[in-house]
């Protein structure tokens, strides 16, 4: 009886302790991947097979059927199968689109085309980018955080902010433009800073910074939504990639350097004192040396925040109304046809939606091993 | 690579180094000779490291001058200084192979391949690693790390070459191994070296001088046999030598040096009502009881090997002498202690300093 409840040595369980954990696991599991399978088998099934009762077993249950399939597919008169080639290359020319869009006058291929493919390709080309941006300047502020000390004075900061309300001010109430006001006020502020040098005592560390970076966070994201609707609107920038991208890196930024932080922290630091001894610049340690180390950190990090960038739909759903709707919206939209909820083609969207993060995932993972620190310190 | 003709001369000028109130460098200064080797030997917490990190630049000083080849360097950056380090920890990049880690201090400087590989095997030949160039550091052992380290200090001939206990990490044999291997390299290269140890033994047989630090505040700085025949100051005096030195109390009253009663002829001349002999376990020898300048009950007798030594109480001090292998002494048993009165020290206990 006591062998049932004890266990034999550290590092292992005793039986009862054994049975208990799995079971729990399993139903995790099942709590995991049962609406996995609800979706998939949902999306061959009909109208007639979801209204009429829950059917668990396809082909002993209910008749499976690519109606939803179809009805997506090549319903549509451009997503037939030799149009693949042609939304491929919208792929291409819509990522080519927001690189050269701030230069030249150029739009994305406009929505006559199949639209799961349009939102397919939104979702792509914005969580790639987003991502992108997000884990590069949030790895590289994660990084100044970690190894740099900074000391803003908070009396600055104050004067700083008063001076910017200043300007904001004086340009909507008072008409001055807005170069004039602030360069006045850019250089005031200088000169403030000068004439009161020493006179603020308290200021700011590191660990202020990183929280003032990570409370951004906090925030529920439906408070900034309608400002950033408005705000979007005066630069109109409304239904743009380049909106929902930049607003996603910002919006995610938080995560990133909260993450990177940590790595970056447990790094030996004799790693870059060496390198900076050698003669290396500090990019290059940063590119060289410390980048490569926290591989693993990294690849965790670009996960997330692809997985998030992808999966967005609350900024989407106010910003993106046409042109760059995304999938999650896509899938939502099922929601409100005037035929009621169409739960077969809304599970067809789904399953199209979650198969590029489950190779995402399966790819990344590769990354993300253990041991990569080994042999760099004594040993 | 025989003989570098890029010897620098190294110089501290009274640099002190606080952080936040701790004073871990006061007046600090020093002078290293073009191709000398100097070893900063200190417990730790002396200041020995940060000694050297303001050297290299990693760390700045809070106040005075610092000097390489008559250049003011206080304020150049460590990659403008044309030194190199070896780290306690080795500091190799885990990812990149060992000819990679060695190469990289000319990789950064933008060297043609060809040359760059020349100079890898050349340096790895030369810590003898010729054949290890193609493994990943976590692959190698911690003598094999210590070297790919060195090899990758030396690839670029620096002027001064800046170590801070590279062989504490090894164990005991392949660190006299590698004490002595260091010693030739640098004398057959012939760069200013500088060595951060708290290991007398490397300090004694490395360097050509030892610059002695406690608390922040430079000791004694002499060559390896003046400080030991020489001590400046009590702490010198018990820092150096294993067994450490045998300290007895009593006062001193012109050459006469007084403790429980038994007065001592010494060679030096002085007052001092507080007063500390010191003698060196080896220049003591045991006598048998009654005989001899001190005398006592014998507290433990330790048999070493090729001596015993032989601790006896006298007074509230304990008095660690050498004896000959085959010495017989029980615990309690009574013998005497014959002192050589040349090799006798006498510092002042109020302020530690010898008094001559």
């Amino acid at each position: 009886m006591q062998r049932l409840f004890e266990a034999p040595a550290i590092g292992k369980m005793s039986p009862m302790a054994k049975i208990f954990a799995y079971t729990l696991l399993g139903v995790w599991s099942f709590f995991v991947l049962f609406p996995i399978y609800w979706v998939v088998i949902t999306s061959f099934k009909d109208m007639a097979a979801v209204n009429q009762g829950p059917f668990y077993i396809p082909f002993v249950d209910f008749q499976p059927t690519l109606e939803a399939w179809r009805v997506q597919f090549s319903e549509d008169p451009y997503c037939t199968v030799s149009a693949i080639g042609r939304q491929l290359w919208l792929l291409v020319y819509n990522s080519a689109v927001f690189v050269v869009s701030p230069v030249v006058e150029l739009n994305p291929m406009e929505p006559q085309i199949c639209k799961i493919y349009l939102a397919f390709t939104n979702s792509f080309v914005i969580s790639i980018f987003a991502t992108g941006l997000c884990v590069l300047v949030g790895s590289m502020a994660a990084f100044a955080l970690a190894r740099i000390q900074y000391a803003p004075r908070f009396g600055n900061i104050m004067i700083f902010v008063l001076l910017l309300v200043v300007v904001i001010f004086t340009v909507t109430y008072y008409g001055v433009p807005w170069w004039v006001s602030s360069s006045v006020a850019l250089a005031l502020f200088f000169f403030l800073l000068r004439a009161l040098r020493g006179y603020f005592k308290m200021s700011l560390r590191n660990g202020d910074i990183l929280f003032w970076i990570i409370s951004q966070r906090i925030l529920p994201p439906i408070v900034v939504v309608i400002p950033l609707y408005v705000m979007f609107q005066a630069v109109g920038m409304l239904d743009t990639h380049l909106a929902i991208i930049l607003l996603y890196a910002v919006a995610n930024m938080p995560i990133v350097v909260w993450l990177m932080y940590d790595f970056f922290r447990n790094l030996p630091i004799e790693l870059e004192e060496s390198a900076q001894l050698d003669g290396a610049t500090r990019l290059r340690i940063f590119r060289e040396i410390v980048l490569p180390l926290t591989r693993p950190g990294l690849a965790a990090t670009t996960l997330l925040t692809l997985v998030l960038c992808w999966n967005e739909y609350l900024f989407a759903v106010f910003l993106a109304t046409v042109k760059v709707q995304t999938m999650p919206i896509m899938v939502a939209a099922k929601n409100t046809g005037e035929k009621g909820i169409l739960w077969w083609e809304m599970c067809a969207v789904i399953v199209v939606m979650i198969i590029p993060v489950i190779i995402m995932a399966i790819l990344l993972t590769r990354f993300i091993s253990k041991g990569v620190l080994m042999g760099a310190m004594k040993g | 690579m025989q003989g570098s003709d890029r010897q620098a001369a190294v110089r501290f000028e009274n640099v002190e180094k606080n952080f936040g109130d701790v004073k871990v460098l006061r007046n600090f200064d020093l002078e290293v000779q073009p191709g000398e080797f100097v070893v900063l030997l200190g417990a730790s917490g002396s200041g020995k490291t940060t000694a050297l990190r303001i050297l290299s630049g990693l760390e700045k000083p809070s106040g005075g001058q610092v000097y390489i080849d008559e250049e003011n360097v206080t304020d150049v950056l460590p990659k403008y200084r044309d030194i190199s380090m070896v780290f306690q920890s080795y500091a190799l990049y885990p990812h990149k192979t060992v000819a990679e880690n060695i190469s990289f201090p000319l990789k950064v400087r933008g060297m043609a391949k060809d040359d760059m590989d020349a100079a890898t095997l050349n340096a790895a030949k030369q810590v003898q690693i010729g054949d290890l160039l193609d493994r990943y550091p976590r692959e190698l052992s911690g003598g094999q790390r210590q070297r790919v380290a060195l090899a990758r200090a030396i690839i670029r001939q620096p002027s001064v070459f800046l170590m801070d206990e590279p062989l504490s990490n090894l164990d005991a044999k392949l660190r006299g191994h590698m004490r002595a291997h260091l010693k030739h390299m640098q004398k057959s290269m012939g760069i200013t070296t500088i060595y951060v140890t708290h290991d007398q033994i490397e300090a004694m047989t490395l360097a050509h001088r030892v610059a002695i630090l406690e608390k922040g505040v430079l000791q004694q700085l002499a060559t390896p046999a003046e400080i030991y025949n020489n001590p400046a100051n009590l702490f010198v005096a018990q820092f150096i030598g294993s067994p450490p030195m045998n300290v007895v109390h009593g006062s001193l009253n012109g050459g006469q040096f007084t403790t429980n009663g038994v007065a001592i002829q010494t060679a030096v001349t002085g007052q001092a009502d507080k007063a500390i002999m010191g003698v060196r376990p080896e220049d003591c020898s045991i006598a048998s009881s009654g005989e001899g300048t001190l005398f006592g009950k014998i507290y433990t007798n330790e048999l070493i090997g090729d001596h015993a030594l032989v601790t006896l109480d006298w007074g509230d001090d304990q008095i660690s002498v050498k004896a000959p292998k085959d010495f017989a002494g029980e615990q309690g048993d009574e013998v005497g202690v014959i002192i050589h009165p040349d090799c006798l020290f006498v510092f002042d206990e109020s302020n530690g300093q010898r008094i001559r």
